[in-house]
């Protein structure tokens, strides 16, 4: 299956300064994945996993390497060019869902269609995810699992080229978990959407393409999967 | 240890919010001043007009009369309750300065406490110089104002014109007395430095030159402690009643202390209801924001608790937090307060011209007002923190539990807004008591800022209706003594005369059983159209056939309707003493008003035609002609110009109250600006998470601003006709306080003001929005990621 290169960094590097103290969230990450890859990252707290994919989404710079999504580079994007990239480009999923609560199901799923390209509509994207008949509920109406499953519908109706996921199932037991998988797996089937997805379940990398390990800053370990599992089959 | 890592985020807590606590400071601020200024400014132009008289000796009682002899003042100082009594010749002169285009006048005086050192009455304040001597028959002492106007100095001569003649004098003196600090010529509305002073001269050369030799023509006593007025008055009236007295009066009705007194209850009127309102509005407004502020800290205490701090150590903290803005807030408003008192009370000095400013300060209204801004600020702050304090630290650490929006029938489904446009409308309808808090509070700002404009439209109608639909003619002559009709005729023959029509003015007494007031009643052609008399409508009346015609504000004082009779006694001429009908009420906004037909006055008075004075519209081509020819007859008397009323009515009145509304708009000014950024910041802390995670959705700047915007914007414009509303109330009140038996000021208020209201406030929360876009663009995106809300 070789399909096209979505995006790709060589030597990502992230510095934070704060006064005199330094720390290296990302020593020299070389990375690429292709169109609709299913990719899980693994690595233990402070390793800069959330760095690297907040990079990745456009929502922060390096401090020095190469960047590029397709033909761009995301590097030499100002604040409203990376602003651009995420609306056409990036969709997220979060632990903490990151919802409006003043929003119905569908309306915080309308609210990015509504700035979108080509978005699917917000109705069919709840379907995806299996939210279809709570499409008129708040937030504050929907259990956790609902509301990432929500957050997943909310990030993948424009379609996105890159669907990036930071513990998604962090703050969910593990039947729910398993729900939310399958709707990233599912969408990431039927959508085709590049899928990153940071996990500290060591056993999902199981229904990856791909997995990578990050320790200290690095890329310490990639292996591609022969086969994806299905969430369902994978245990934890 | 505790106590200094508690210390130590109150150091933080105020410097990361030092904008928000600076325009909290600022509101309480101008809360503060207002009232302190206010009262500081009466407190010391009353003190000090207080001391003038009573250092000047300033007399209690003043009775006029023709001409009566010096040897019955014996009997006036053995009157019951006489401290002293003082004889004076009071005569009205014409200065003849070769610069004064247009005639003026000298009201001359014989100096008071001649031949007896030290002694005397209304006593004068020297400015350059020295007093005459009695002995030097061309020394004069003049009043600072006319002579500041015509650039007289010790030493300066110049002639007067006195009882037709001619007399030399030389200025020694530039003095203030504590009988004129408002000198008002007679006939005259508006004082007028540049055409009438007052001049002191020796009795000797007035006795030659008016015929007064052992004679005097007003007398001014002293009481003594405790004594009755009005017995001392009767008394009075009974020895002078001979010799041509038209009624001793009070310092009630002596006219430069009646008009002090006017202009003092004005500004107490400004000091009295703006003030407090302020200062509420300002508390209230500390209270909103400083309760939302400390809601914000909710997790935080929730963590102190669960840390183990205490509840008193907590409630401490955010008390402190709270004090230190509210004692920034109080300090600066003493500062400013006491400043802009002092500033307002030195300006009214000087237009009063005493002689010194005794500063006055009330510790009481400085602890008032230091204690309802602590006390609303501490109650805002307990407030939030007494609700958070009681949950249990679990709860309190987790977020509020959020609002279960709802589609409220018939509104989600309704417009087709977008979903961002849908998250403010929501917001504002799922929080209705914190919206309808901060529209309250830029309601009260549009209200205060129209408040404190209220006066621009009264001015403008009084002006309207005195000077050009009541007052229409160019100049009003008012001569020496009553003339015989034929005066009428001279008058239309001077050059530039267009037309002249007659009045008579007819001092009286107008009593309603115990009510009574003084004042003069003016008689006019039945077809006036120079001076016209206009009903509250402000259509001109007719002059009925007979009947008297009172002014709203003497009706009021004398509880007078028309058909009711009115006991007029006649102050002149045979004294006669007539009930009279009141046929009708007329609209006078500056003294008391009286009028009849001028023949139906002549029968009154039962001494045939007589005229005080004419009322003329002149040629203005012909106008130097006009001055010369007035200023060659002095028989003519007084000349009054409508021009220069109207000038120095804008610059007396309207100045006045224009210094004291720009104060206030100010502060309104202020309190609107730090309500509106309040509001703003606060919404941005409230919302910040939401909008943080709107941008990283893709949101551009200029989208997330949006939301925050629109909504701060719902919020501005739905306050403006509430705040448009009440600030009407307000200025109603103020206008009413401001009434007076000199003014009555009329309440109108054009839609220009609330348009600058609305305008100023929109402008805050332009700028608001303008200060709060940098930290917008600043918002932490990742950071929104890692925490729960
Ligand atoms: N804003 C920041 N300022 C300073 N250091 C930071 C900042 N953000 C992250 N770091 C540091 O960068 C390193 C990597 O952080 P990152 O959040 O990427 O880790 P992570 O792999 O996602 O960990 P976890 O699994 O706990 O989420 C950490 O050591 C962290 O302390
Ligand atoms: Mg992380």
């Amino acid at each position: 299956m070789q399909t096209e290169e979505v995006i790709r960094t060589a030597g990502l590097s992230k510095i934070y300064r704060s006064g005199p103290v330094e720390v290296q969230a990302l020593r020299g990450v070389d990375f690429s994945a292709r169109s609709g890859e299913f990719i899980v990252i693994l690595g233990p707290s402070g390793s800069g996993k959330s760095t690297f994919l907040n990079i990745l989404g456009g929502l922060d710079s390096p401090s020095s390497g190469q960047i590029r999504f397709r033909d761009h580079d995301l590097t030499a994007l100002d604040e409203a060019g990376l602003t651009r990239y995420r609306r056409d480009h990036v969709g997220f999923v979060f632990q903490f869902y990151n919802l409006m609560p003043s929003l119905t199901a569908l309306e915080n799923v309308a609210l990015v269609t509504e700035i979108a390209r080509a978005p699917m509509p917000p109705a069919e994207a709840l379907e995806l995810v299996g939210l279809g008949p709570r499409r008129d509920h708040f937030p504050a109406q929907l259990s956790g699992g609902e509301q990432q499953r929500v957050a997943i519908a909310r990030a993948i109706a424009k379609r996105p080229d890159l669907l990036l996921c930071d513990e998604p199932t962090g703050a969910l037991d593990s039947t729910t978990g398993v729900l939310v998988l399958e709707a990233l797996s599912a969408v990431n089937r039927a959508t085709g959407a590049t899928t990153l997805v940071i996990t500290h379940n060591a056993a999902i990398r199981e229904i990856a393409d791909r997995f990578v390990r990050f320790a200290d800053g690095r890329i310490v370990e990639e292996q591609a999967n022969a086969q994806r599992k299905r969430p369902s089959e994978v245990s934890w | 240890m505790v106590i200094s890592a508690l210390h130590r985020k109150l150091g933080r807590d105020l410097r990361r919010l030092w904008a928000q606590a600076l325009a909290i400071a600022l509101v309480l601020a101008s809360g503060v001043a207002t009232l302190v200024l206010g009262q500081g400014a009466v407190a010391s132009l009353s003190d000090t007009r207080a001391q003038y008289y009573a250092q000047n000796r300033f007399a209690d009682v003043f009775a006029e009369v023709t001409r009566a002899p010096r040897a019955i003042l014996g009997e006036i100082e053995a009157i019951e309750g006489v401290l002293a009594a003082e004889a004076r010749i009071v005569r009205l002169g014409r200065p003849d300065l070769p610069e004064m285009a247009e005639p003026g006048a000298l009201l001359v005086v014989s100096l008071p406490g001649e031949g007896r050192p030290g002694g005397g009455l209304n006593l004068l304040h020297l400015r350059q110089g020295r007093l005459p001597d009695p002995l030097a028959e061309h020394e004069v002492a003049i009043s600072a104002d006319f002579a500041a106007a015509h650039r007289l100095r010790p030493g300066t001569s110049f002639d007067v014109v006195l009882n037709g003649r001619r007399h030399a004098v030389t200025v020694t003196g530039i003095a203030l007395s504590p009988e004129f600090i408002y000198a008002l010529a007679p006939g005259e509305m508006m004082p007028d430095p540049a055409r009438f002073g007052i001049l002191w001269m020796p009795r000797a050369p007035l006795e030659a030159a008016f015929d007064m030799k052992g004679a005097f023509s007003s007398v001014a006593v002293r009481l003594a402690p405790g004594a009755a007025q009005t017995r001392v008055i009767a008394a009075l009236d009974r020895i002078l009643a001979p010799y041509g007295g038209t009624g001793a009066t009070g310092r009630e009705d002596q006219t430069s202390h009646a008009f002090l007194d006017a202009e003092l209850q004005q500004l107490r009127a400004m000091v009295q209801v703006l003030p407090p309102i302020f200062l509420l509005v300002a508390a209230m407004l500390v209270h909103t924001v400083l309760s939302r502020l400390i809601a914000l800290e909710r997790e935080q205490i929730g963590l102190l608790k669960a840390l183990g701090y205490g509840r008193r150590e907590i409630a401490a903290h955010y008390l402190g937090f709270v004090a230190v803005i509210a004692l920034i807030g109080i300090a600066l408003g003493f500062a400013a307060g006491a400043w802009l008192g002092a500033g307002l009370a030195r300006l009214y000095a000087q237009f009063f011209s005493f002689p010194f400013l005794v500063f006055s300060r009330d510790p009481q209204v400085y602890a008032l007002a230091g204690l309802i801004t602590l006390a609303a600020a501490l109650g805002g702050a307990v407030k939030a923190v007494r609700s958070v304090i009681a949950l249990p630290p679990a709860v309190a650490m987790a977020p509020p539990a959020p609002p279960v929006y709802r589609r409220l029938s018939g509104w989600g489904a309704g417009p087709p807004l977008r979903q961002s446009s849908r998250m403010v409308w929501r917001h504002l309808a799922h929080w209705p008591g914190r919206t309808a808090g901060s529209c309250l509070g830029v309601v009260m700002a549009v209200a205060i800022l129209v408040a404190a404009f209220w006066s621009e439209g009264s001015i403008a109608a009084m002006i309207s209706a005195t000077f050009q639909r009541a007052e229409r003619q160019d100049a009003q002559l008012s001569f020496v003594a009553d003339a015989a009709p034929a005066a009428l005729h001279a008058a239309r023959a001077l050059p530039g005369v267009l037309v002249a029509e007659p009045f008579r003015a007819a001092p009286v007494r107008i009593s309603n059983g115990p009510r009574a007031k003084r004042l003069a009643i003016t008689g006019r052609p039945a077809t006036a159209q120079l001076s016209r008399v206009l009903a509250p409508d402000l259509r001109p009346m007719p002059m009925p056939e007979d009947g008297l015609i009172l002014s709203e504000a003497l009706a009021e004082a004398l509880a007078l309707r028309p058909g009711d009779l009115a006991t007029v006694d006649f102050l002149d001429g045979r004294r006669l003493t007539r009930q009279i009908r009141v046929s009708g009420i007329s609209l006078g906004y500056v003294g008391l008003g009286a009028a009849m037909e001028i023949g139906a006055l002549d029968r009154a008075m039962g001494d045939g035609p007589r005229l005080s004075g004419v009322d003329l519209a002149l040629d203005p081509a012909q106008m130097p002609a006009f001055f010369t020819a007035v200023k060659a007859t002095p028989e003519l008397g007084a000349l009054s110009l409508k021009a220069r009323t109207l000038t120095r009515f804008r610059a007396t009145l309207a100045q006045n109250i224009t210094v004291m509304t720009s104060v206030f708009a100010t502060l309104a000014g202020i309190i609107a600006v730090g309500v509106v950024y309040n509001f703003a910041r606060i919404a941005l802390s409230e919302q910040g998470r939401e909008l943080a995670s709107l941008r990283v959705l893709g949101f551009t700047r200029a989208e997330v601003a949006g939301v925050l915007f629109a909504e701060l914007a719902v919020v501005v414009a739905c306050a403006q006709p509430l705040g448009w509303l009440i600030g009407h109330g307000i200025g109603r009140a103020m206008a009413a306080a401001f009434s007076s038996d000199l003014y009555r000021v009329p309440f109108v208020m054009g839609r220009e003001v609330y348009a600058t209201a609305s305008l100023i406030v929109c402008g805050a929360a332009f700028l608001s929005a303008l200060a709060i876009r940098g930290r917008l663009n600043r918002l932490d995106l990742i950071g929104v990621l890692k925490t729960r809300e």
